[in-house]
């Protein structure tokens, strides 16, 4: 018996061996990286461990006129990741329930909805910038000229509107697809004996209907969020951070510190923060969902 | 008002109320859908405009193939499709190969206590919710280091790590669904586990899996911030080729449109193709979990 017990081990292993090489064992040298004075711009400085400069270096607030830029990134990926979360919610659910209709090719209408979701996020972001936002060629332009009025670059006024908009349009379908499987689960004697009581649109919809998926949208949200947060193509390739540093998150400030300011210390002070703050948030969303399983269970 | 209907009347009433109200519903659904799907679409049709249609916004043009033949043509295209073909073939066989064993042995497996199995599992699934971030650094400086950036060999094994728990997580509740009485009565018949995984497994969910390798097929084609930071030019990926569109070719919309159109449409197709099983994936495995 004993035997048998290692061999099962034995399928499990060689998973366990290239996903710990390649994700926890980096993850744990950042964590030491992140202690160390280490900038590959100054090979004439030598390495050496500075326990909690990097993070002092970021997190010390000298005076309140001097308040270090990661607060204002900080609070930028909370509203980038937090808009986007709330739209992907109100208006997925919304979006989700009117798809739910039996119409003629509503799985041509599905299908549709459900495309941008799977549109690399760089090629998407391209194609805004060009094909709509921009002021020569794109549509924006096109109709701010019919309507006489003179076309500004959205992407420099309104770097964060616009970002929490193009994640939306990327993220949304997702909602949509995981909460239009959680409608499709709702019983149908249940919707019927719904009409027969007489219970109005708004009532069966936040009283009844959204109590029931609201595990679907704990999922999608948890979810949601993990993708989101991390997203940094469509940001490198729209406002690339800008202007200044008005539209970076925290992934694209590990970029910038570590590609750009070549200071593998500090970013890797930055990453070690975002993946704590990631993991803190993801810990409390799937609580609340363990919460509710147990209550129906 | 009429007083008296007859009961025909009636139920003709209902009858044109329920055709009107089932065809402003579609009428709104689609213009929703349609417009929702517009950039893209949009996208679409540049892609057969000359360079000086594509200068203004226009719907209607006569169609050319010229734009899409100069792209399909362009041997710099055609390195970063093939490199993203090379990424996405090898990288779903592998994570394919790691995660599908290790799912099953999740599974059905007997280890050492009752409670190793959840561990484990729980353990895959914490890496998903890793963000990239926290691995790019030592990643990056170990691919310099070894010079890693000019070879294919060096993100196809990150790409690996970061994909088999997608397909553990996965086929780990496509495997929940099979009744253990199977695998019970055909240890007895003399199976061995790997037997048992080949030959009874594999082949009652081979659906599901097929739609765990579509989506990770997916994933890999669109992933860019890894392609992005551990790739050279000669290995850089399609997403990569869209960044740098811009810098590298100038502003060409139309030239645009149809490479992005090449690099868009493989993942659109498979990922409809993959709806149901990822919705199924995702939820229960997250709900159960």
């Amino acid at each position: 018996m004993k035997k048998k017990k290692s061999k099962d081990f034995l399928f499990i292993l060689p998973a366990m061996i290239v996903v710990g090489i390649m994700t926890q064992v980096p993850f744990l040298l950042t964590i030491i990286f992140s202690t160390l004075r280490w900038n590959l711009a100054r090979p004439d400085l030598p390495r050496v461990f500075t326990g909690f400069d990097n993070y002092t270096h970021f997190l010390k607030i000298p005076s309140l006129q001097n308040v270090p830029e990661f607060y204002s990134i900080l609070w930028q990926t909370i509203v980038i990741t937090g808009s986007t979360l709330i739209l992907c919610a109100v208006f997925g659910f919304l979006l989700a329930l009117l798809f739910d209709h039996k119409i003629p090719g509503i799985n041509i209408a599905r299908t549709l909805i459900l495309g941008p979701f799977f549109v690399m996020s760089t090629a998407s972001g391209v194609i805004w910038k060009t094909t709509i936002f921009n002021t020569t060629f794109g549509w924006y332009g096109y109709f701010s000229r019919l309507l006489g009025a003179w076309p500004i670059d959205l992407l420099s006024y309104y770097p964060v509107q616009i970002l929490i908009m193009l994640f939306t349009w990327q993220w949304m379908p997702f909602f949509i697809l995981v909460l239009l499987a959680g409608l499709q689960g709702i019983p149908n004697d249940l919707v019927d004996s719904m009409k027969i009581d007489g219970v109005n649109w708004f009532q069966g919809t936040f009283k009844i209907k959204l109590p029931l998926i609201m595990n679907h949208m704990r999922v999608a949200v948890m979810l949601g969020f993990v993708f989101i947060i991390k997203e940094f193509g469509l940001i490198l390739v729209t406002t690339a951070g800008g202007p200044g540093t008005r539209s970076y998150t925290l992934p694209y400030m590990v970029f910038m510190q570590v590609f750009n300011a070549n200071n593998i210390g500090r970013g890797s002070a930055v990453a070690v923060m975002t993946v704590a703050l990631t993991l803190l948030l993801v810990n409390l969303l799937y609580k609340s969902i363990k919460k509710q399983n147990e209550r129906y269970a | 008002m009429e007083g008296h209907r007859t009961l025909q009347q009636i139920q003709r009433g209902i009858r044109t109320r329920r055709i009107l109200k089932l065809t402003v519903m579609t009428v709104i659904i689609y213009t929703i859908a349609i417009v929702y799907f517009s950039p893209i679409l949009y996208m679409f049709l540049t892609g057969f405009k000359t360079e000086h249609q594509a200068v203004l916004p226009r719907l209607f043009f006569t169609p050319t193939f010229e734009t899409f033949q100069r792209v399909v043509g362009d041997p710099t295209m055609f390195r970063f499709i093939r490199n993203s073909a090379y990424q996405v073939f090898f990288g779903t066989l592998l994570s394919l190969l790691l995660g599908i064993p290790a799912a099953f042995g999740l599974v059905f497996g007997r280890l050492r206590k009752d409670t190793t199995n959840g561990n484990i599992y729980l353990w895959f699934i914490t890496t998903i919710l890793l963000p990239p971030v926290a691995v790019i650094i030592p990643l990056y400086t170990w691919f310099q280091q070894f010079n890693l950036i000019n070879t294919p060999y060096g993100l196809l094994v990150a790409y690996v790590g970061f994909h088999t728990p997608i397909v553990v997580w996965m086929v780990h509740s496509f495997f929940s669904d099979l009744p253990v009485e199977i695998f019970e009565a055909s240890e007895i018949d003399g199976c061995s586990r790997l037997q048992q995984l080949i030959f009874i497994a594999v082949p009652l969910v081979r659906t599901g899996i097929m739609s765990a390798a579509l989506l990770v097929a997916v994933f890999i084609w669109n992933e860019f911030f890894l392609g992005f930071n551990l790739t050279g030019n000669p290995t850089a990926t399609l997403p990569v080729y869209m960044a740098r569109f811009r810098e590298q070719q100038g502003m060409f919309v139309a030239q645009l449109s149809a490479s992005s159109t090449i690099a868009v449409l493989p993942a659109v197709i498979f990922g409809w193709m993959t709806q149901k099983a990822l919705v199924k994936g995702l939820t229960l495995g997250a709900v159960k979990g």
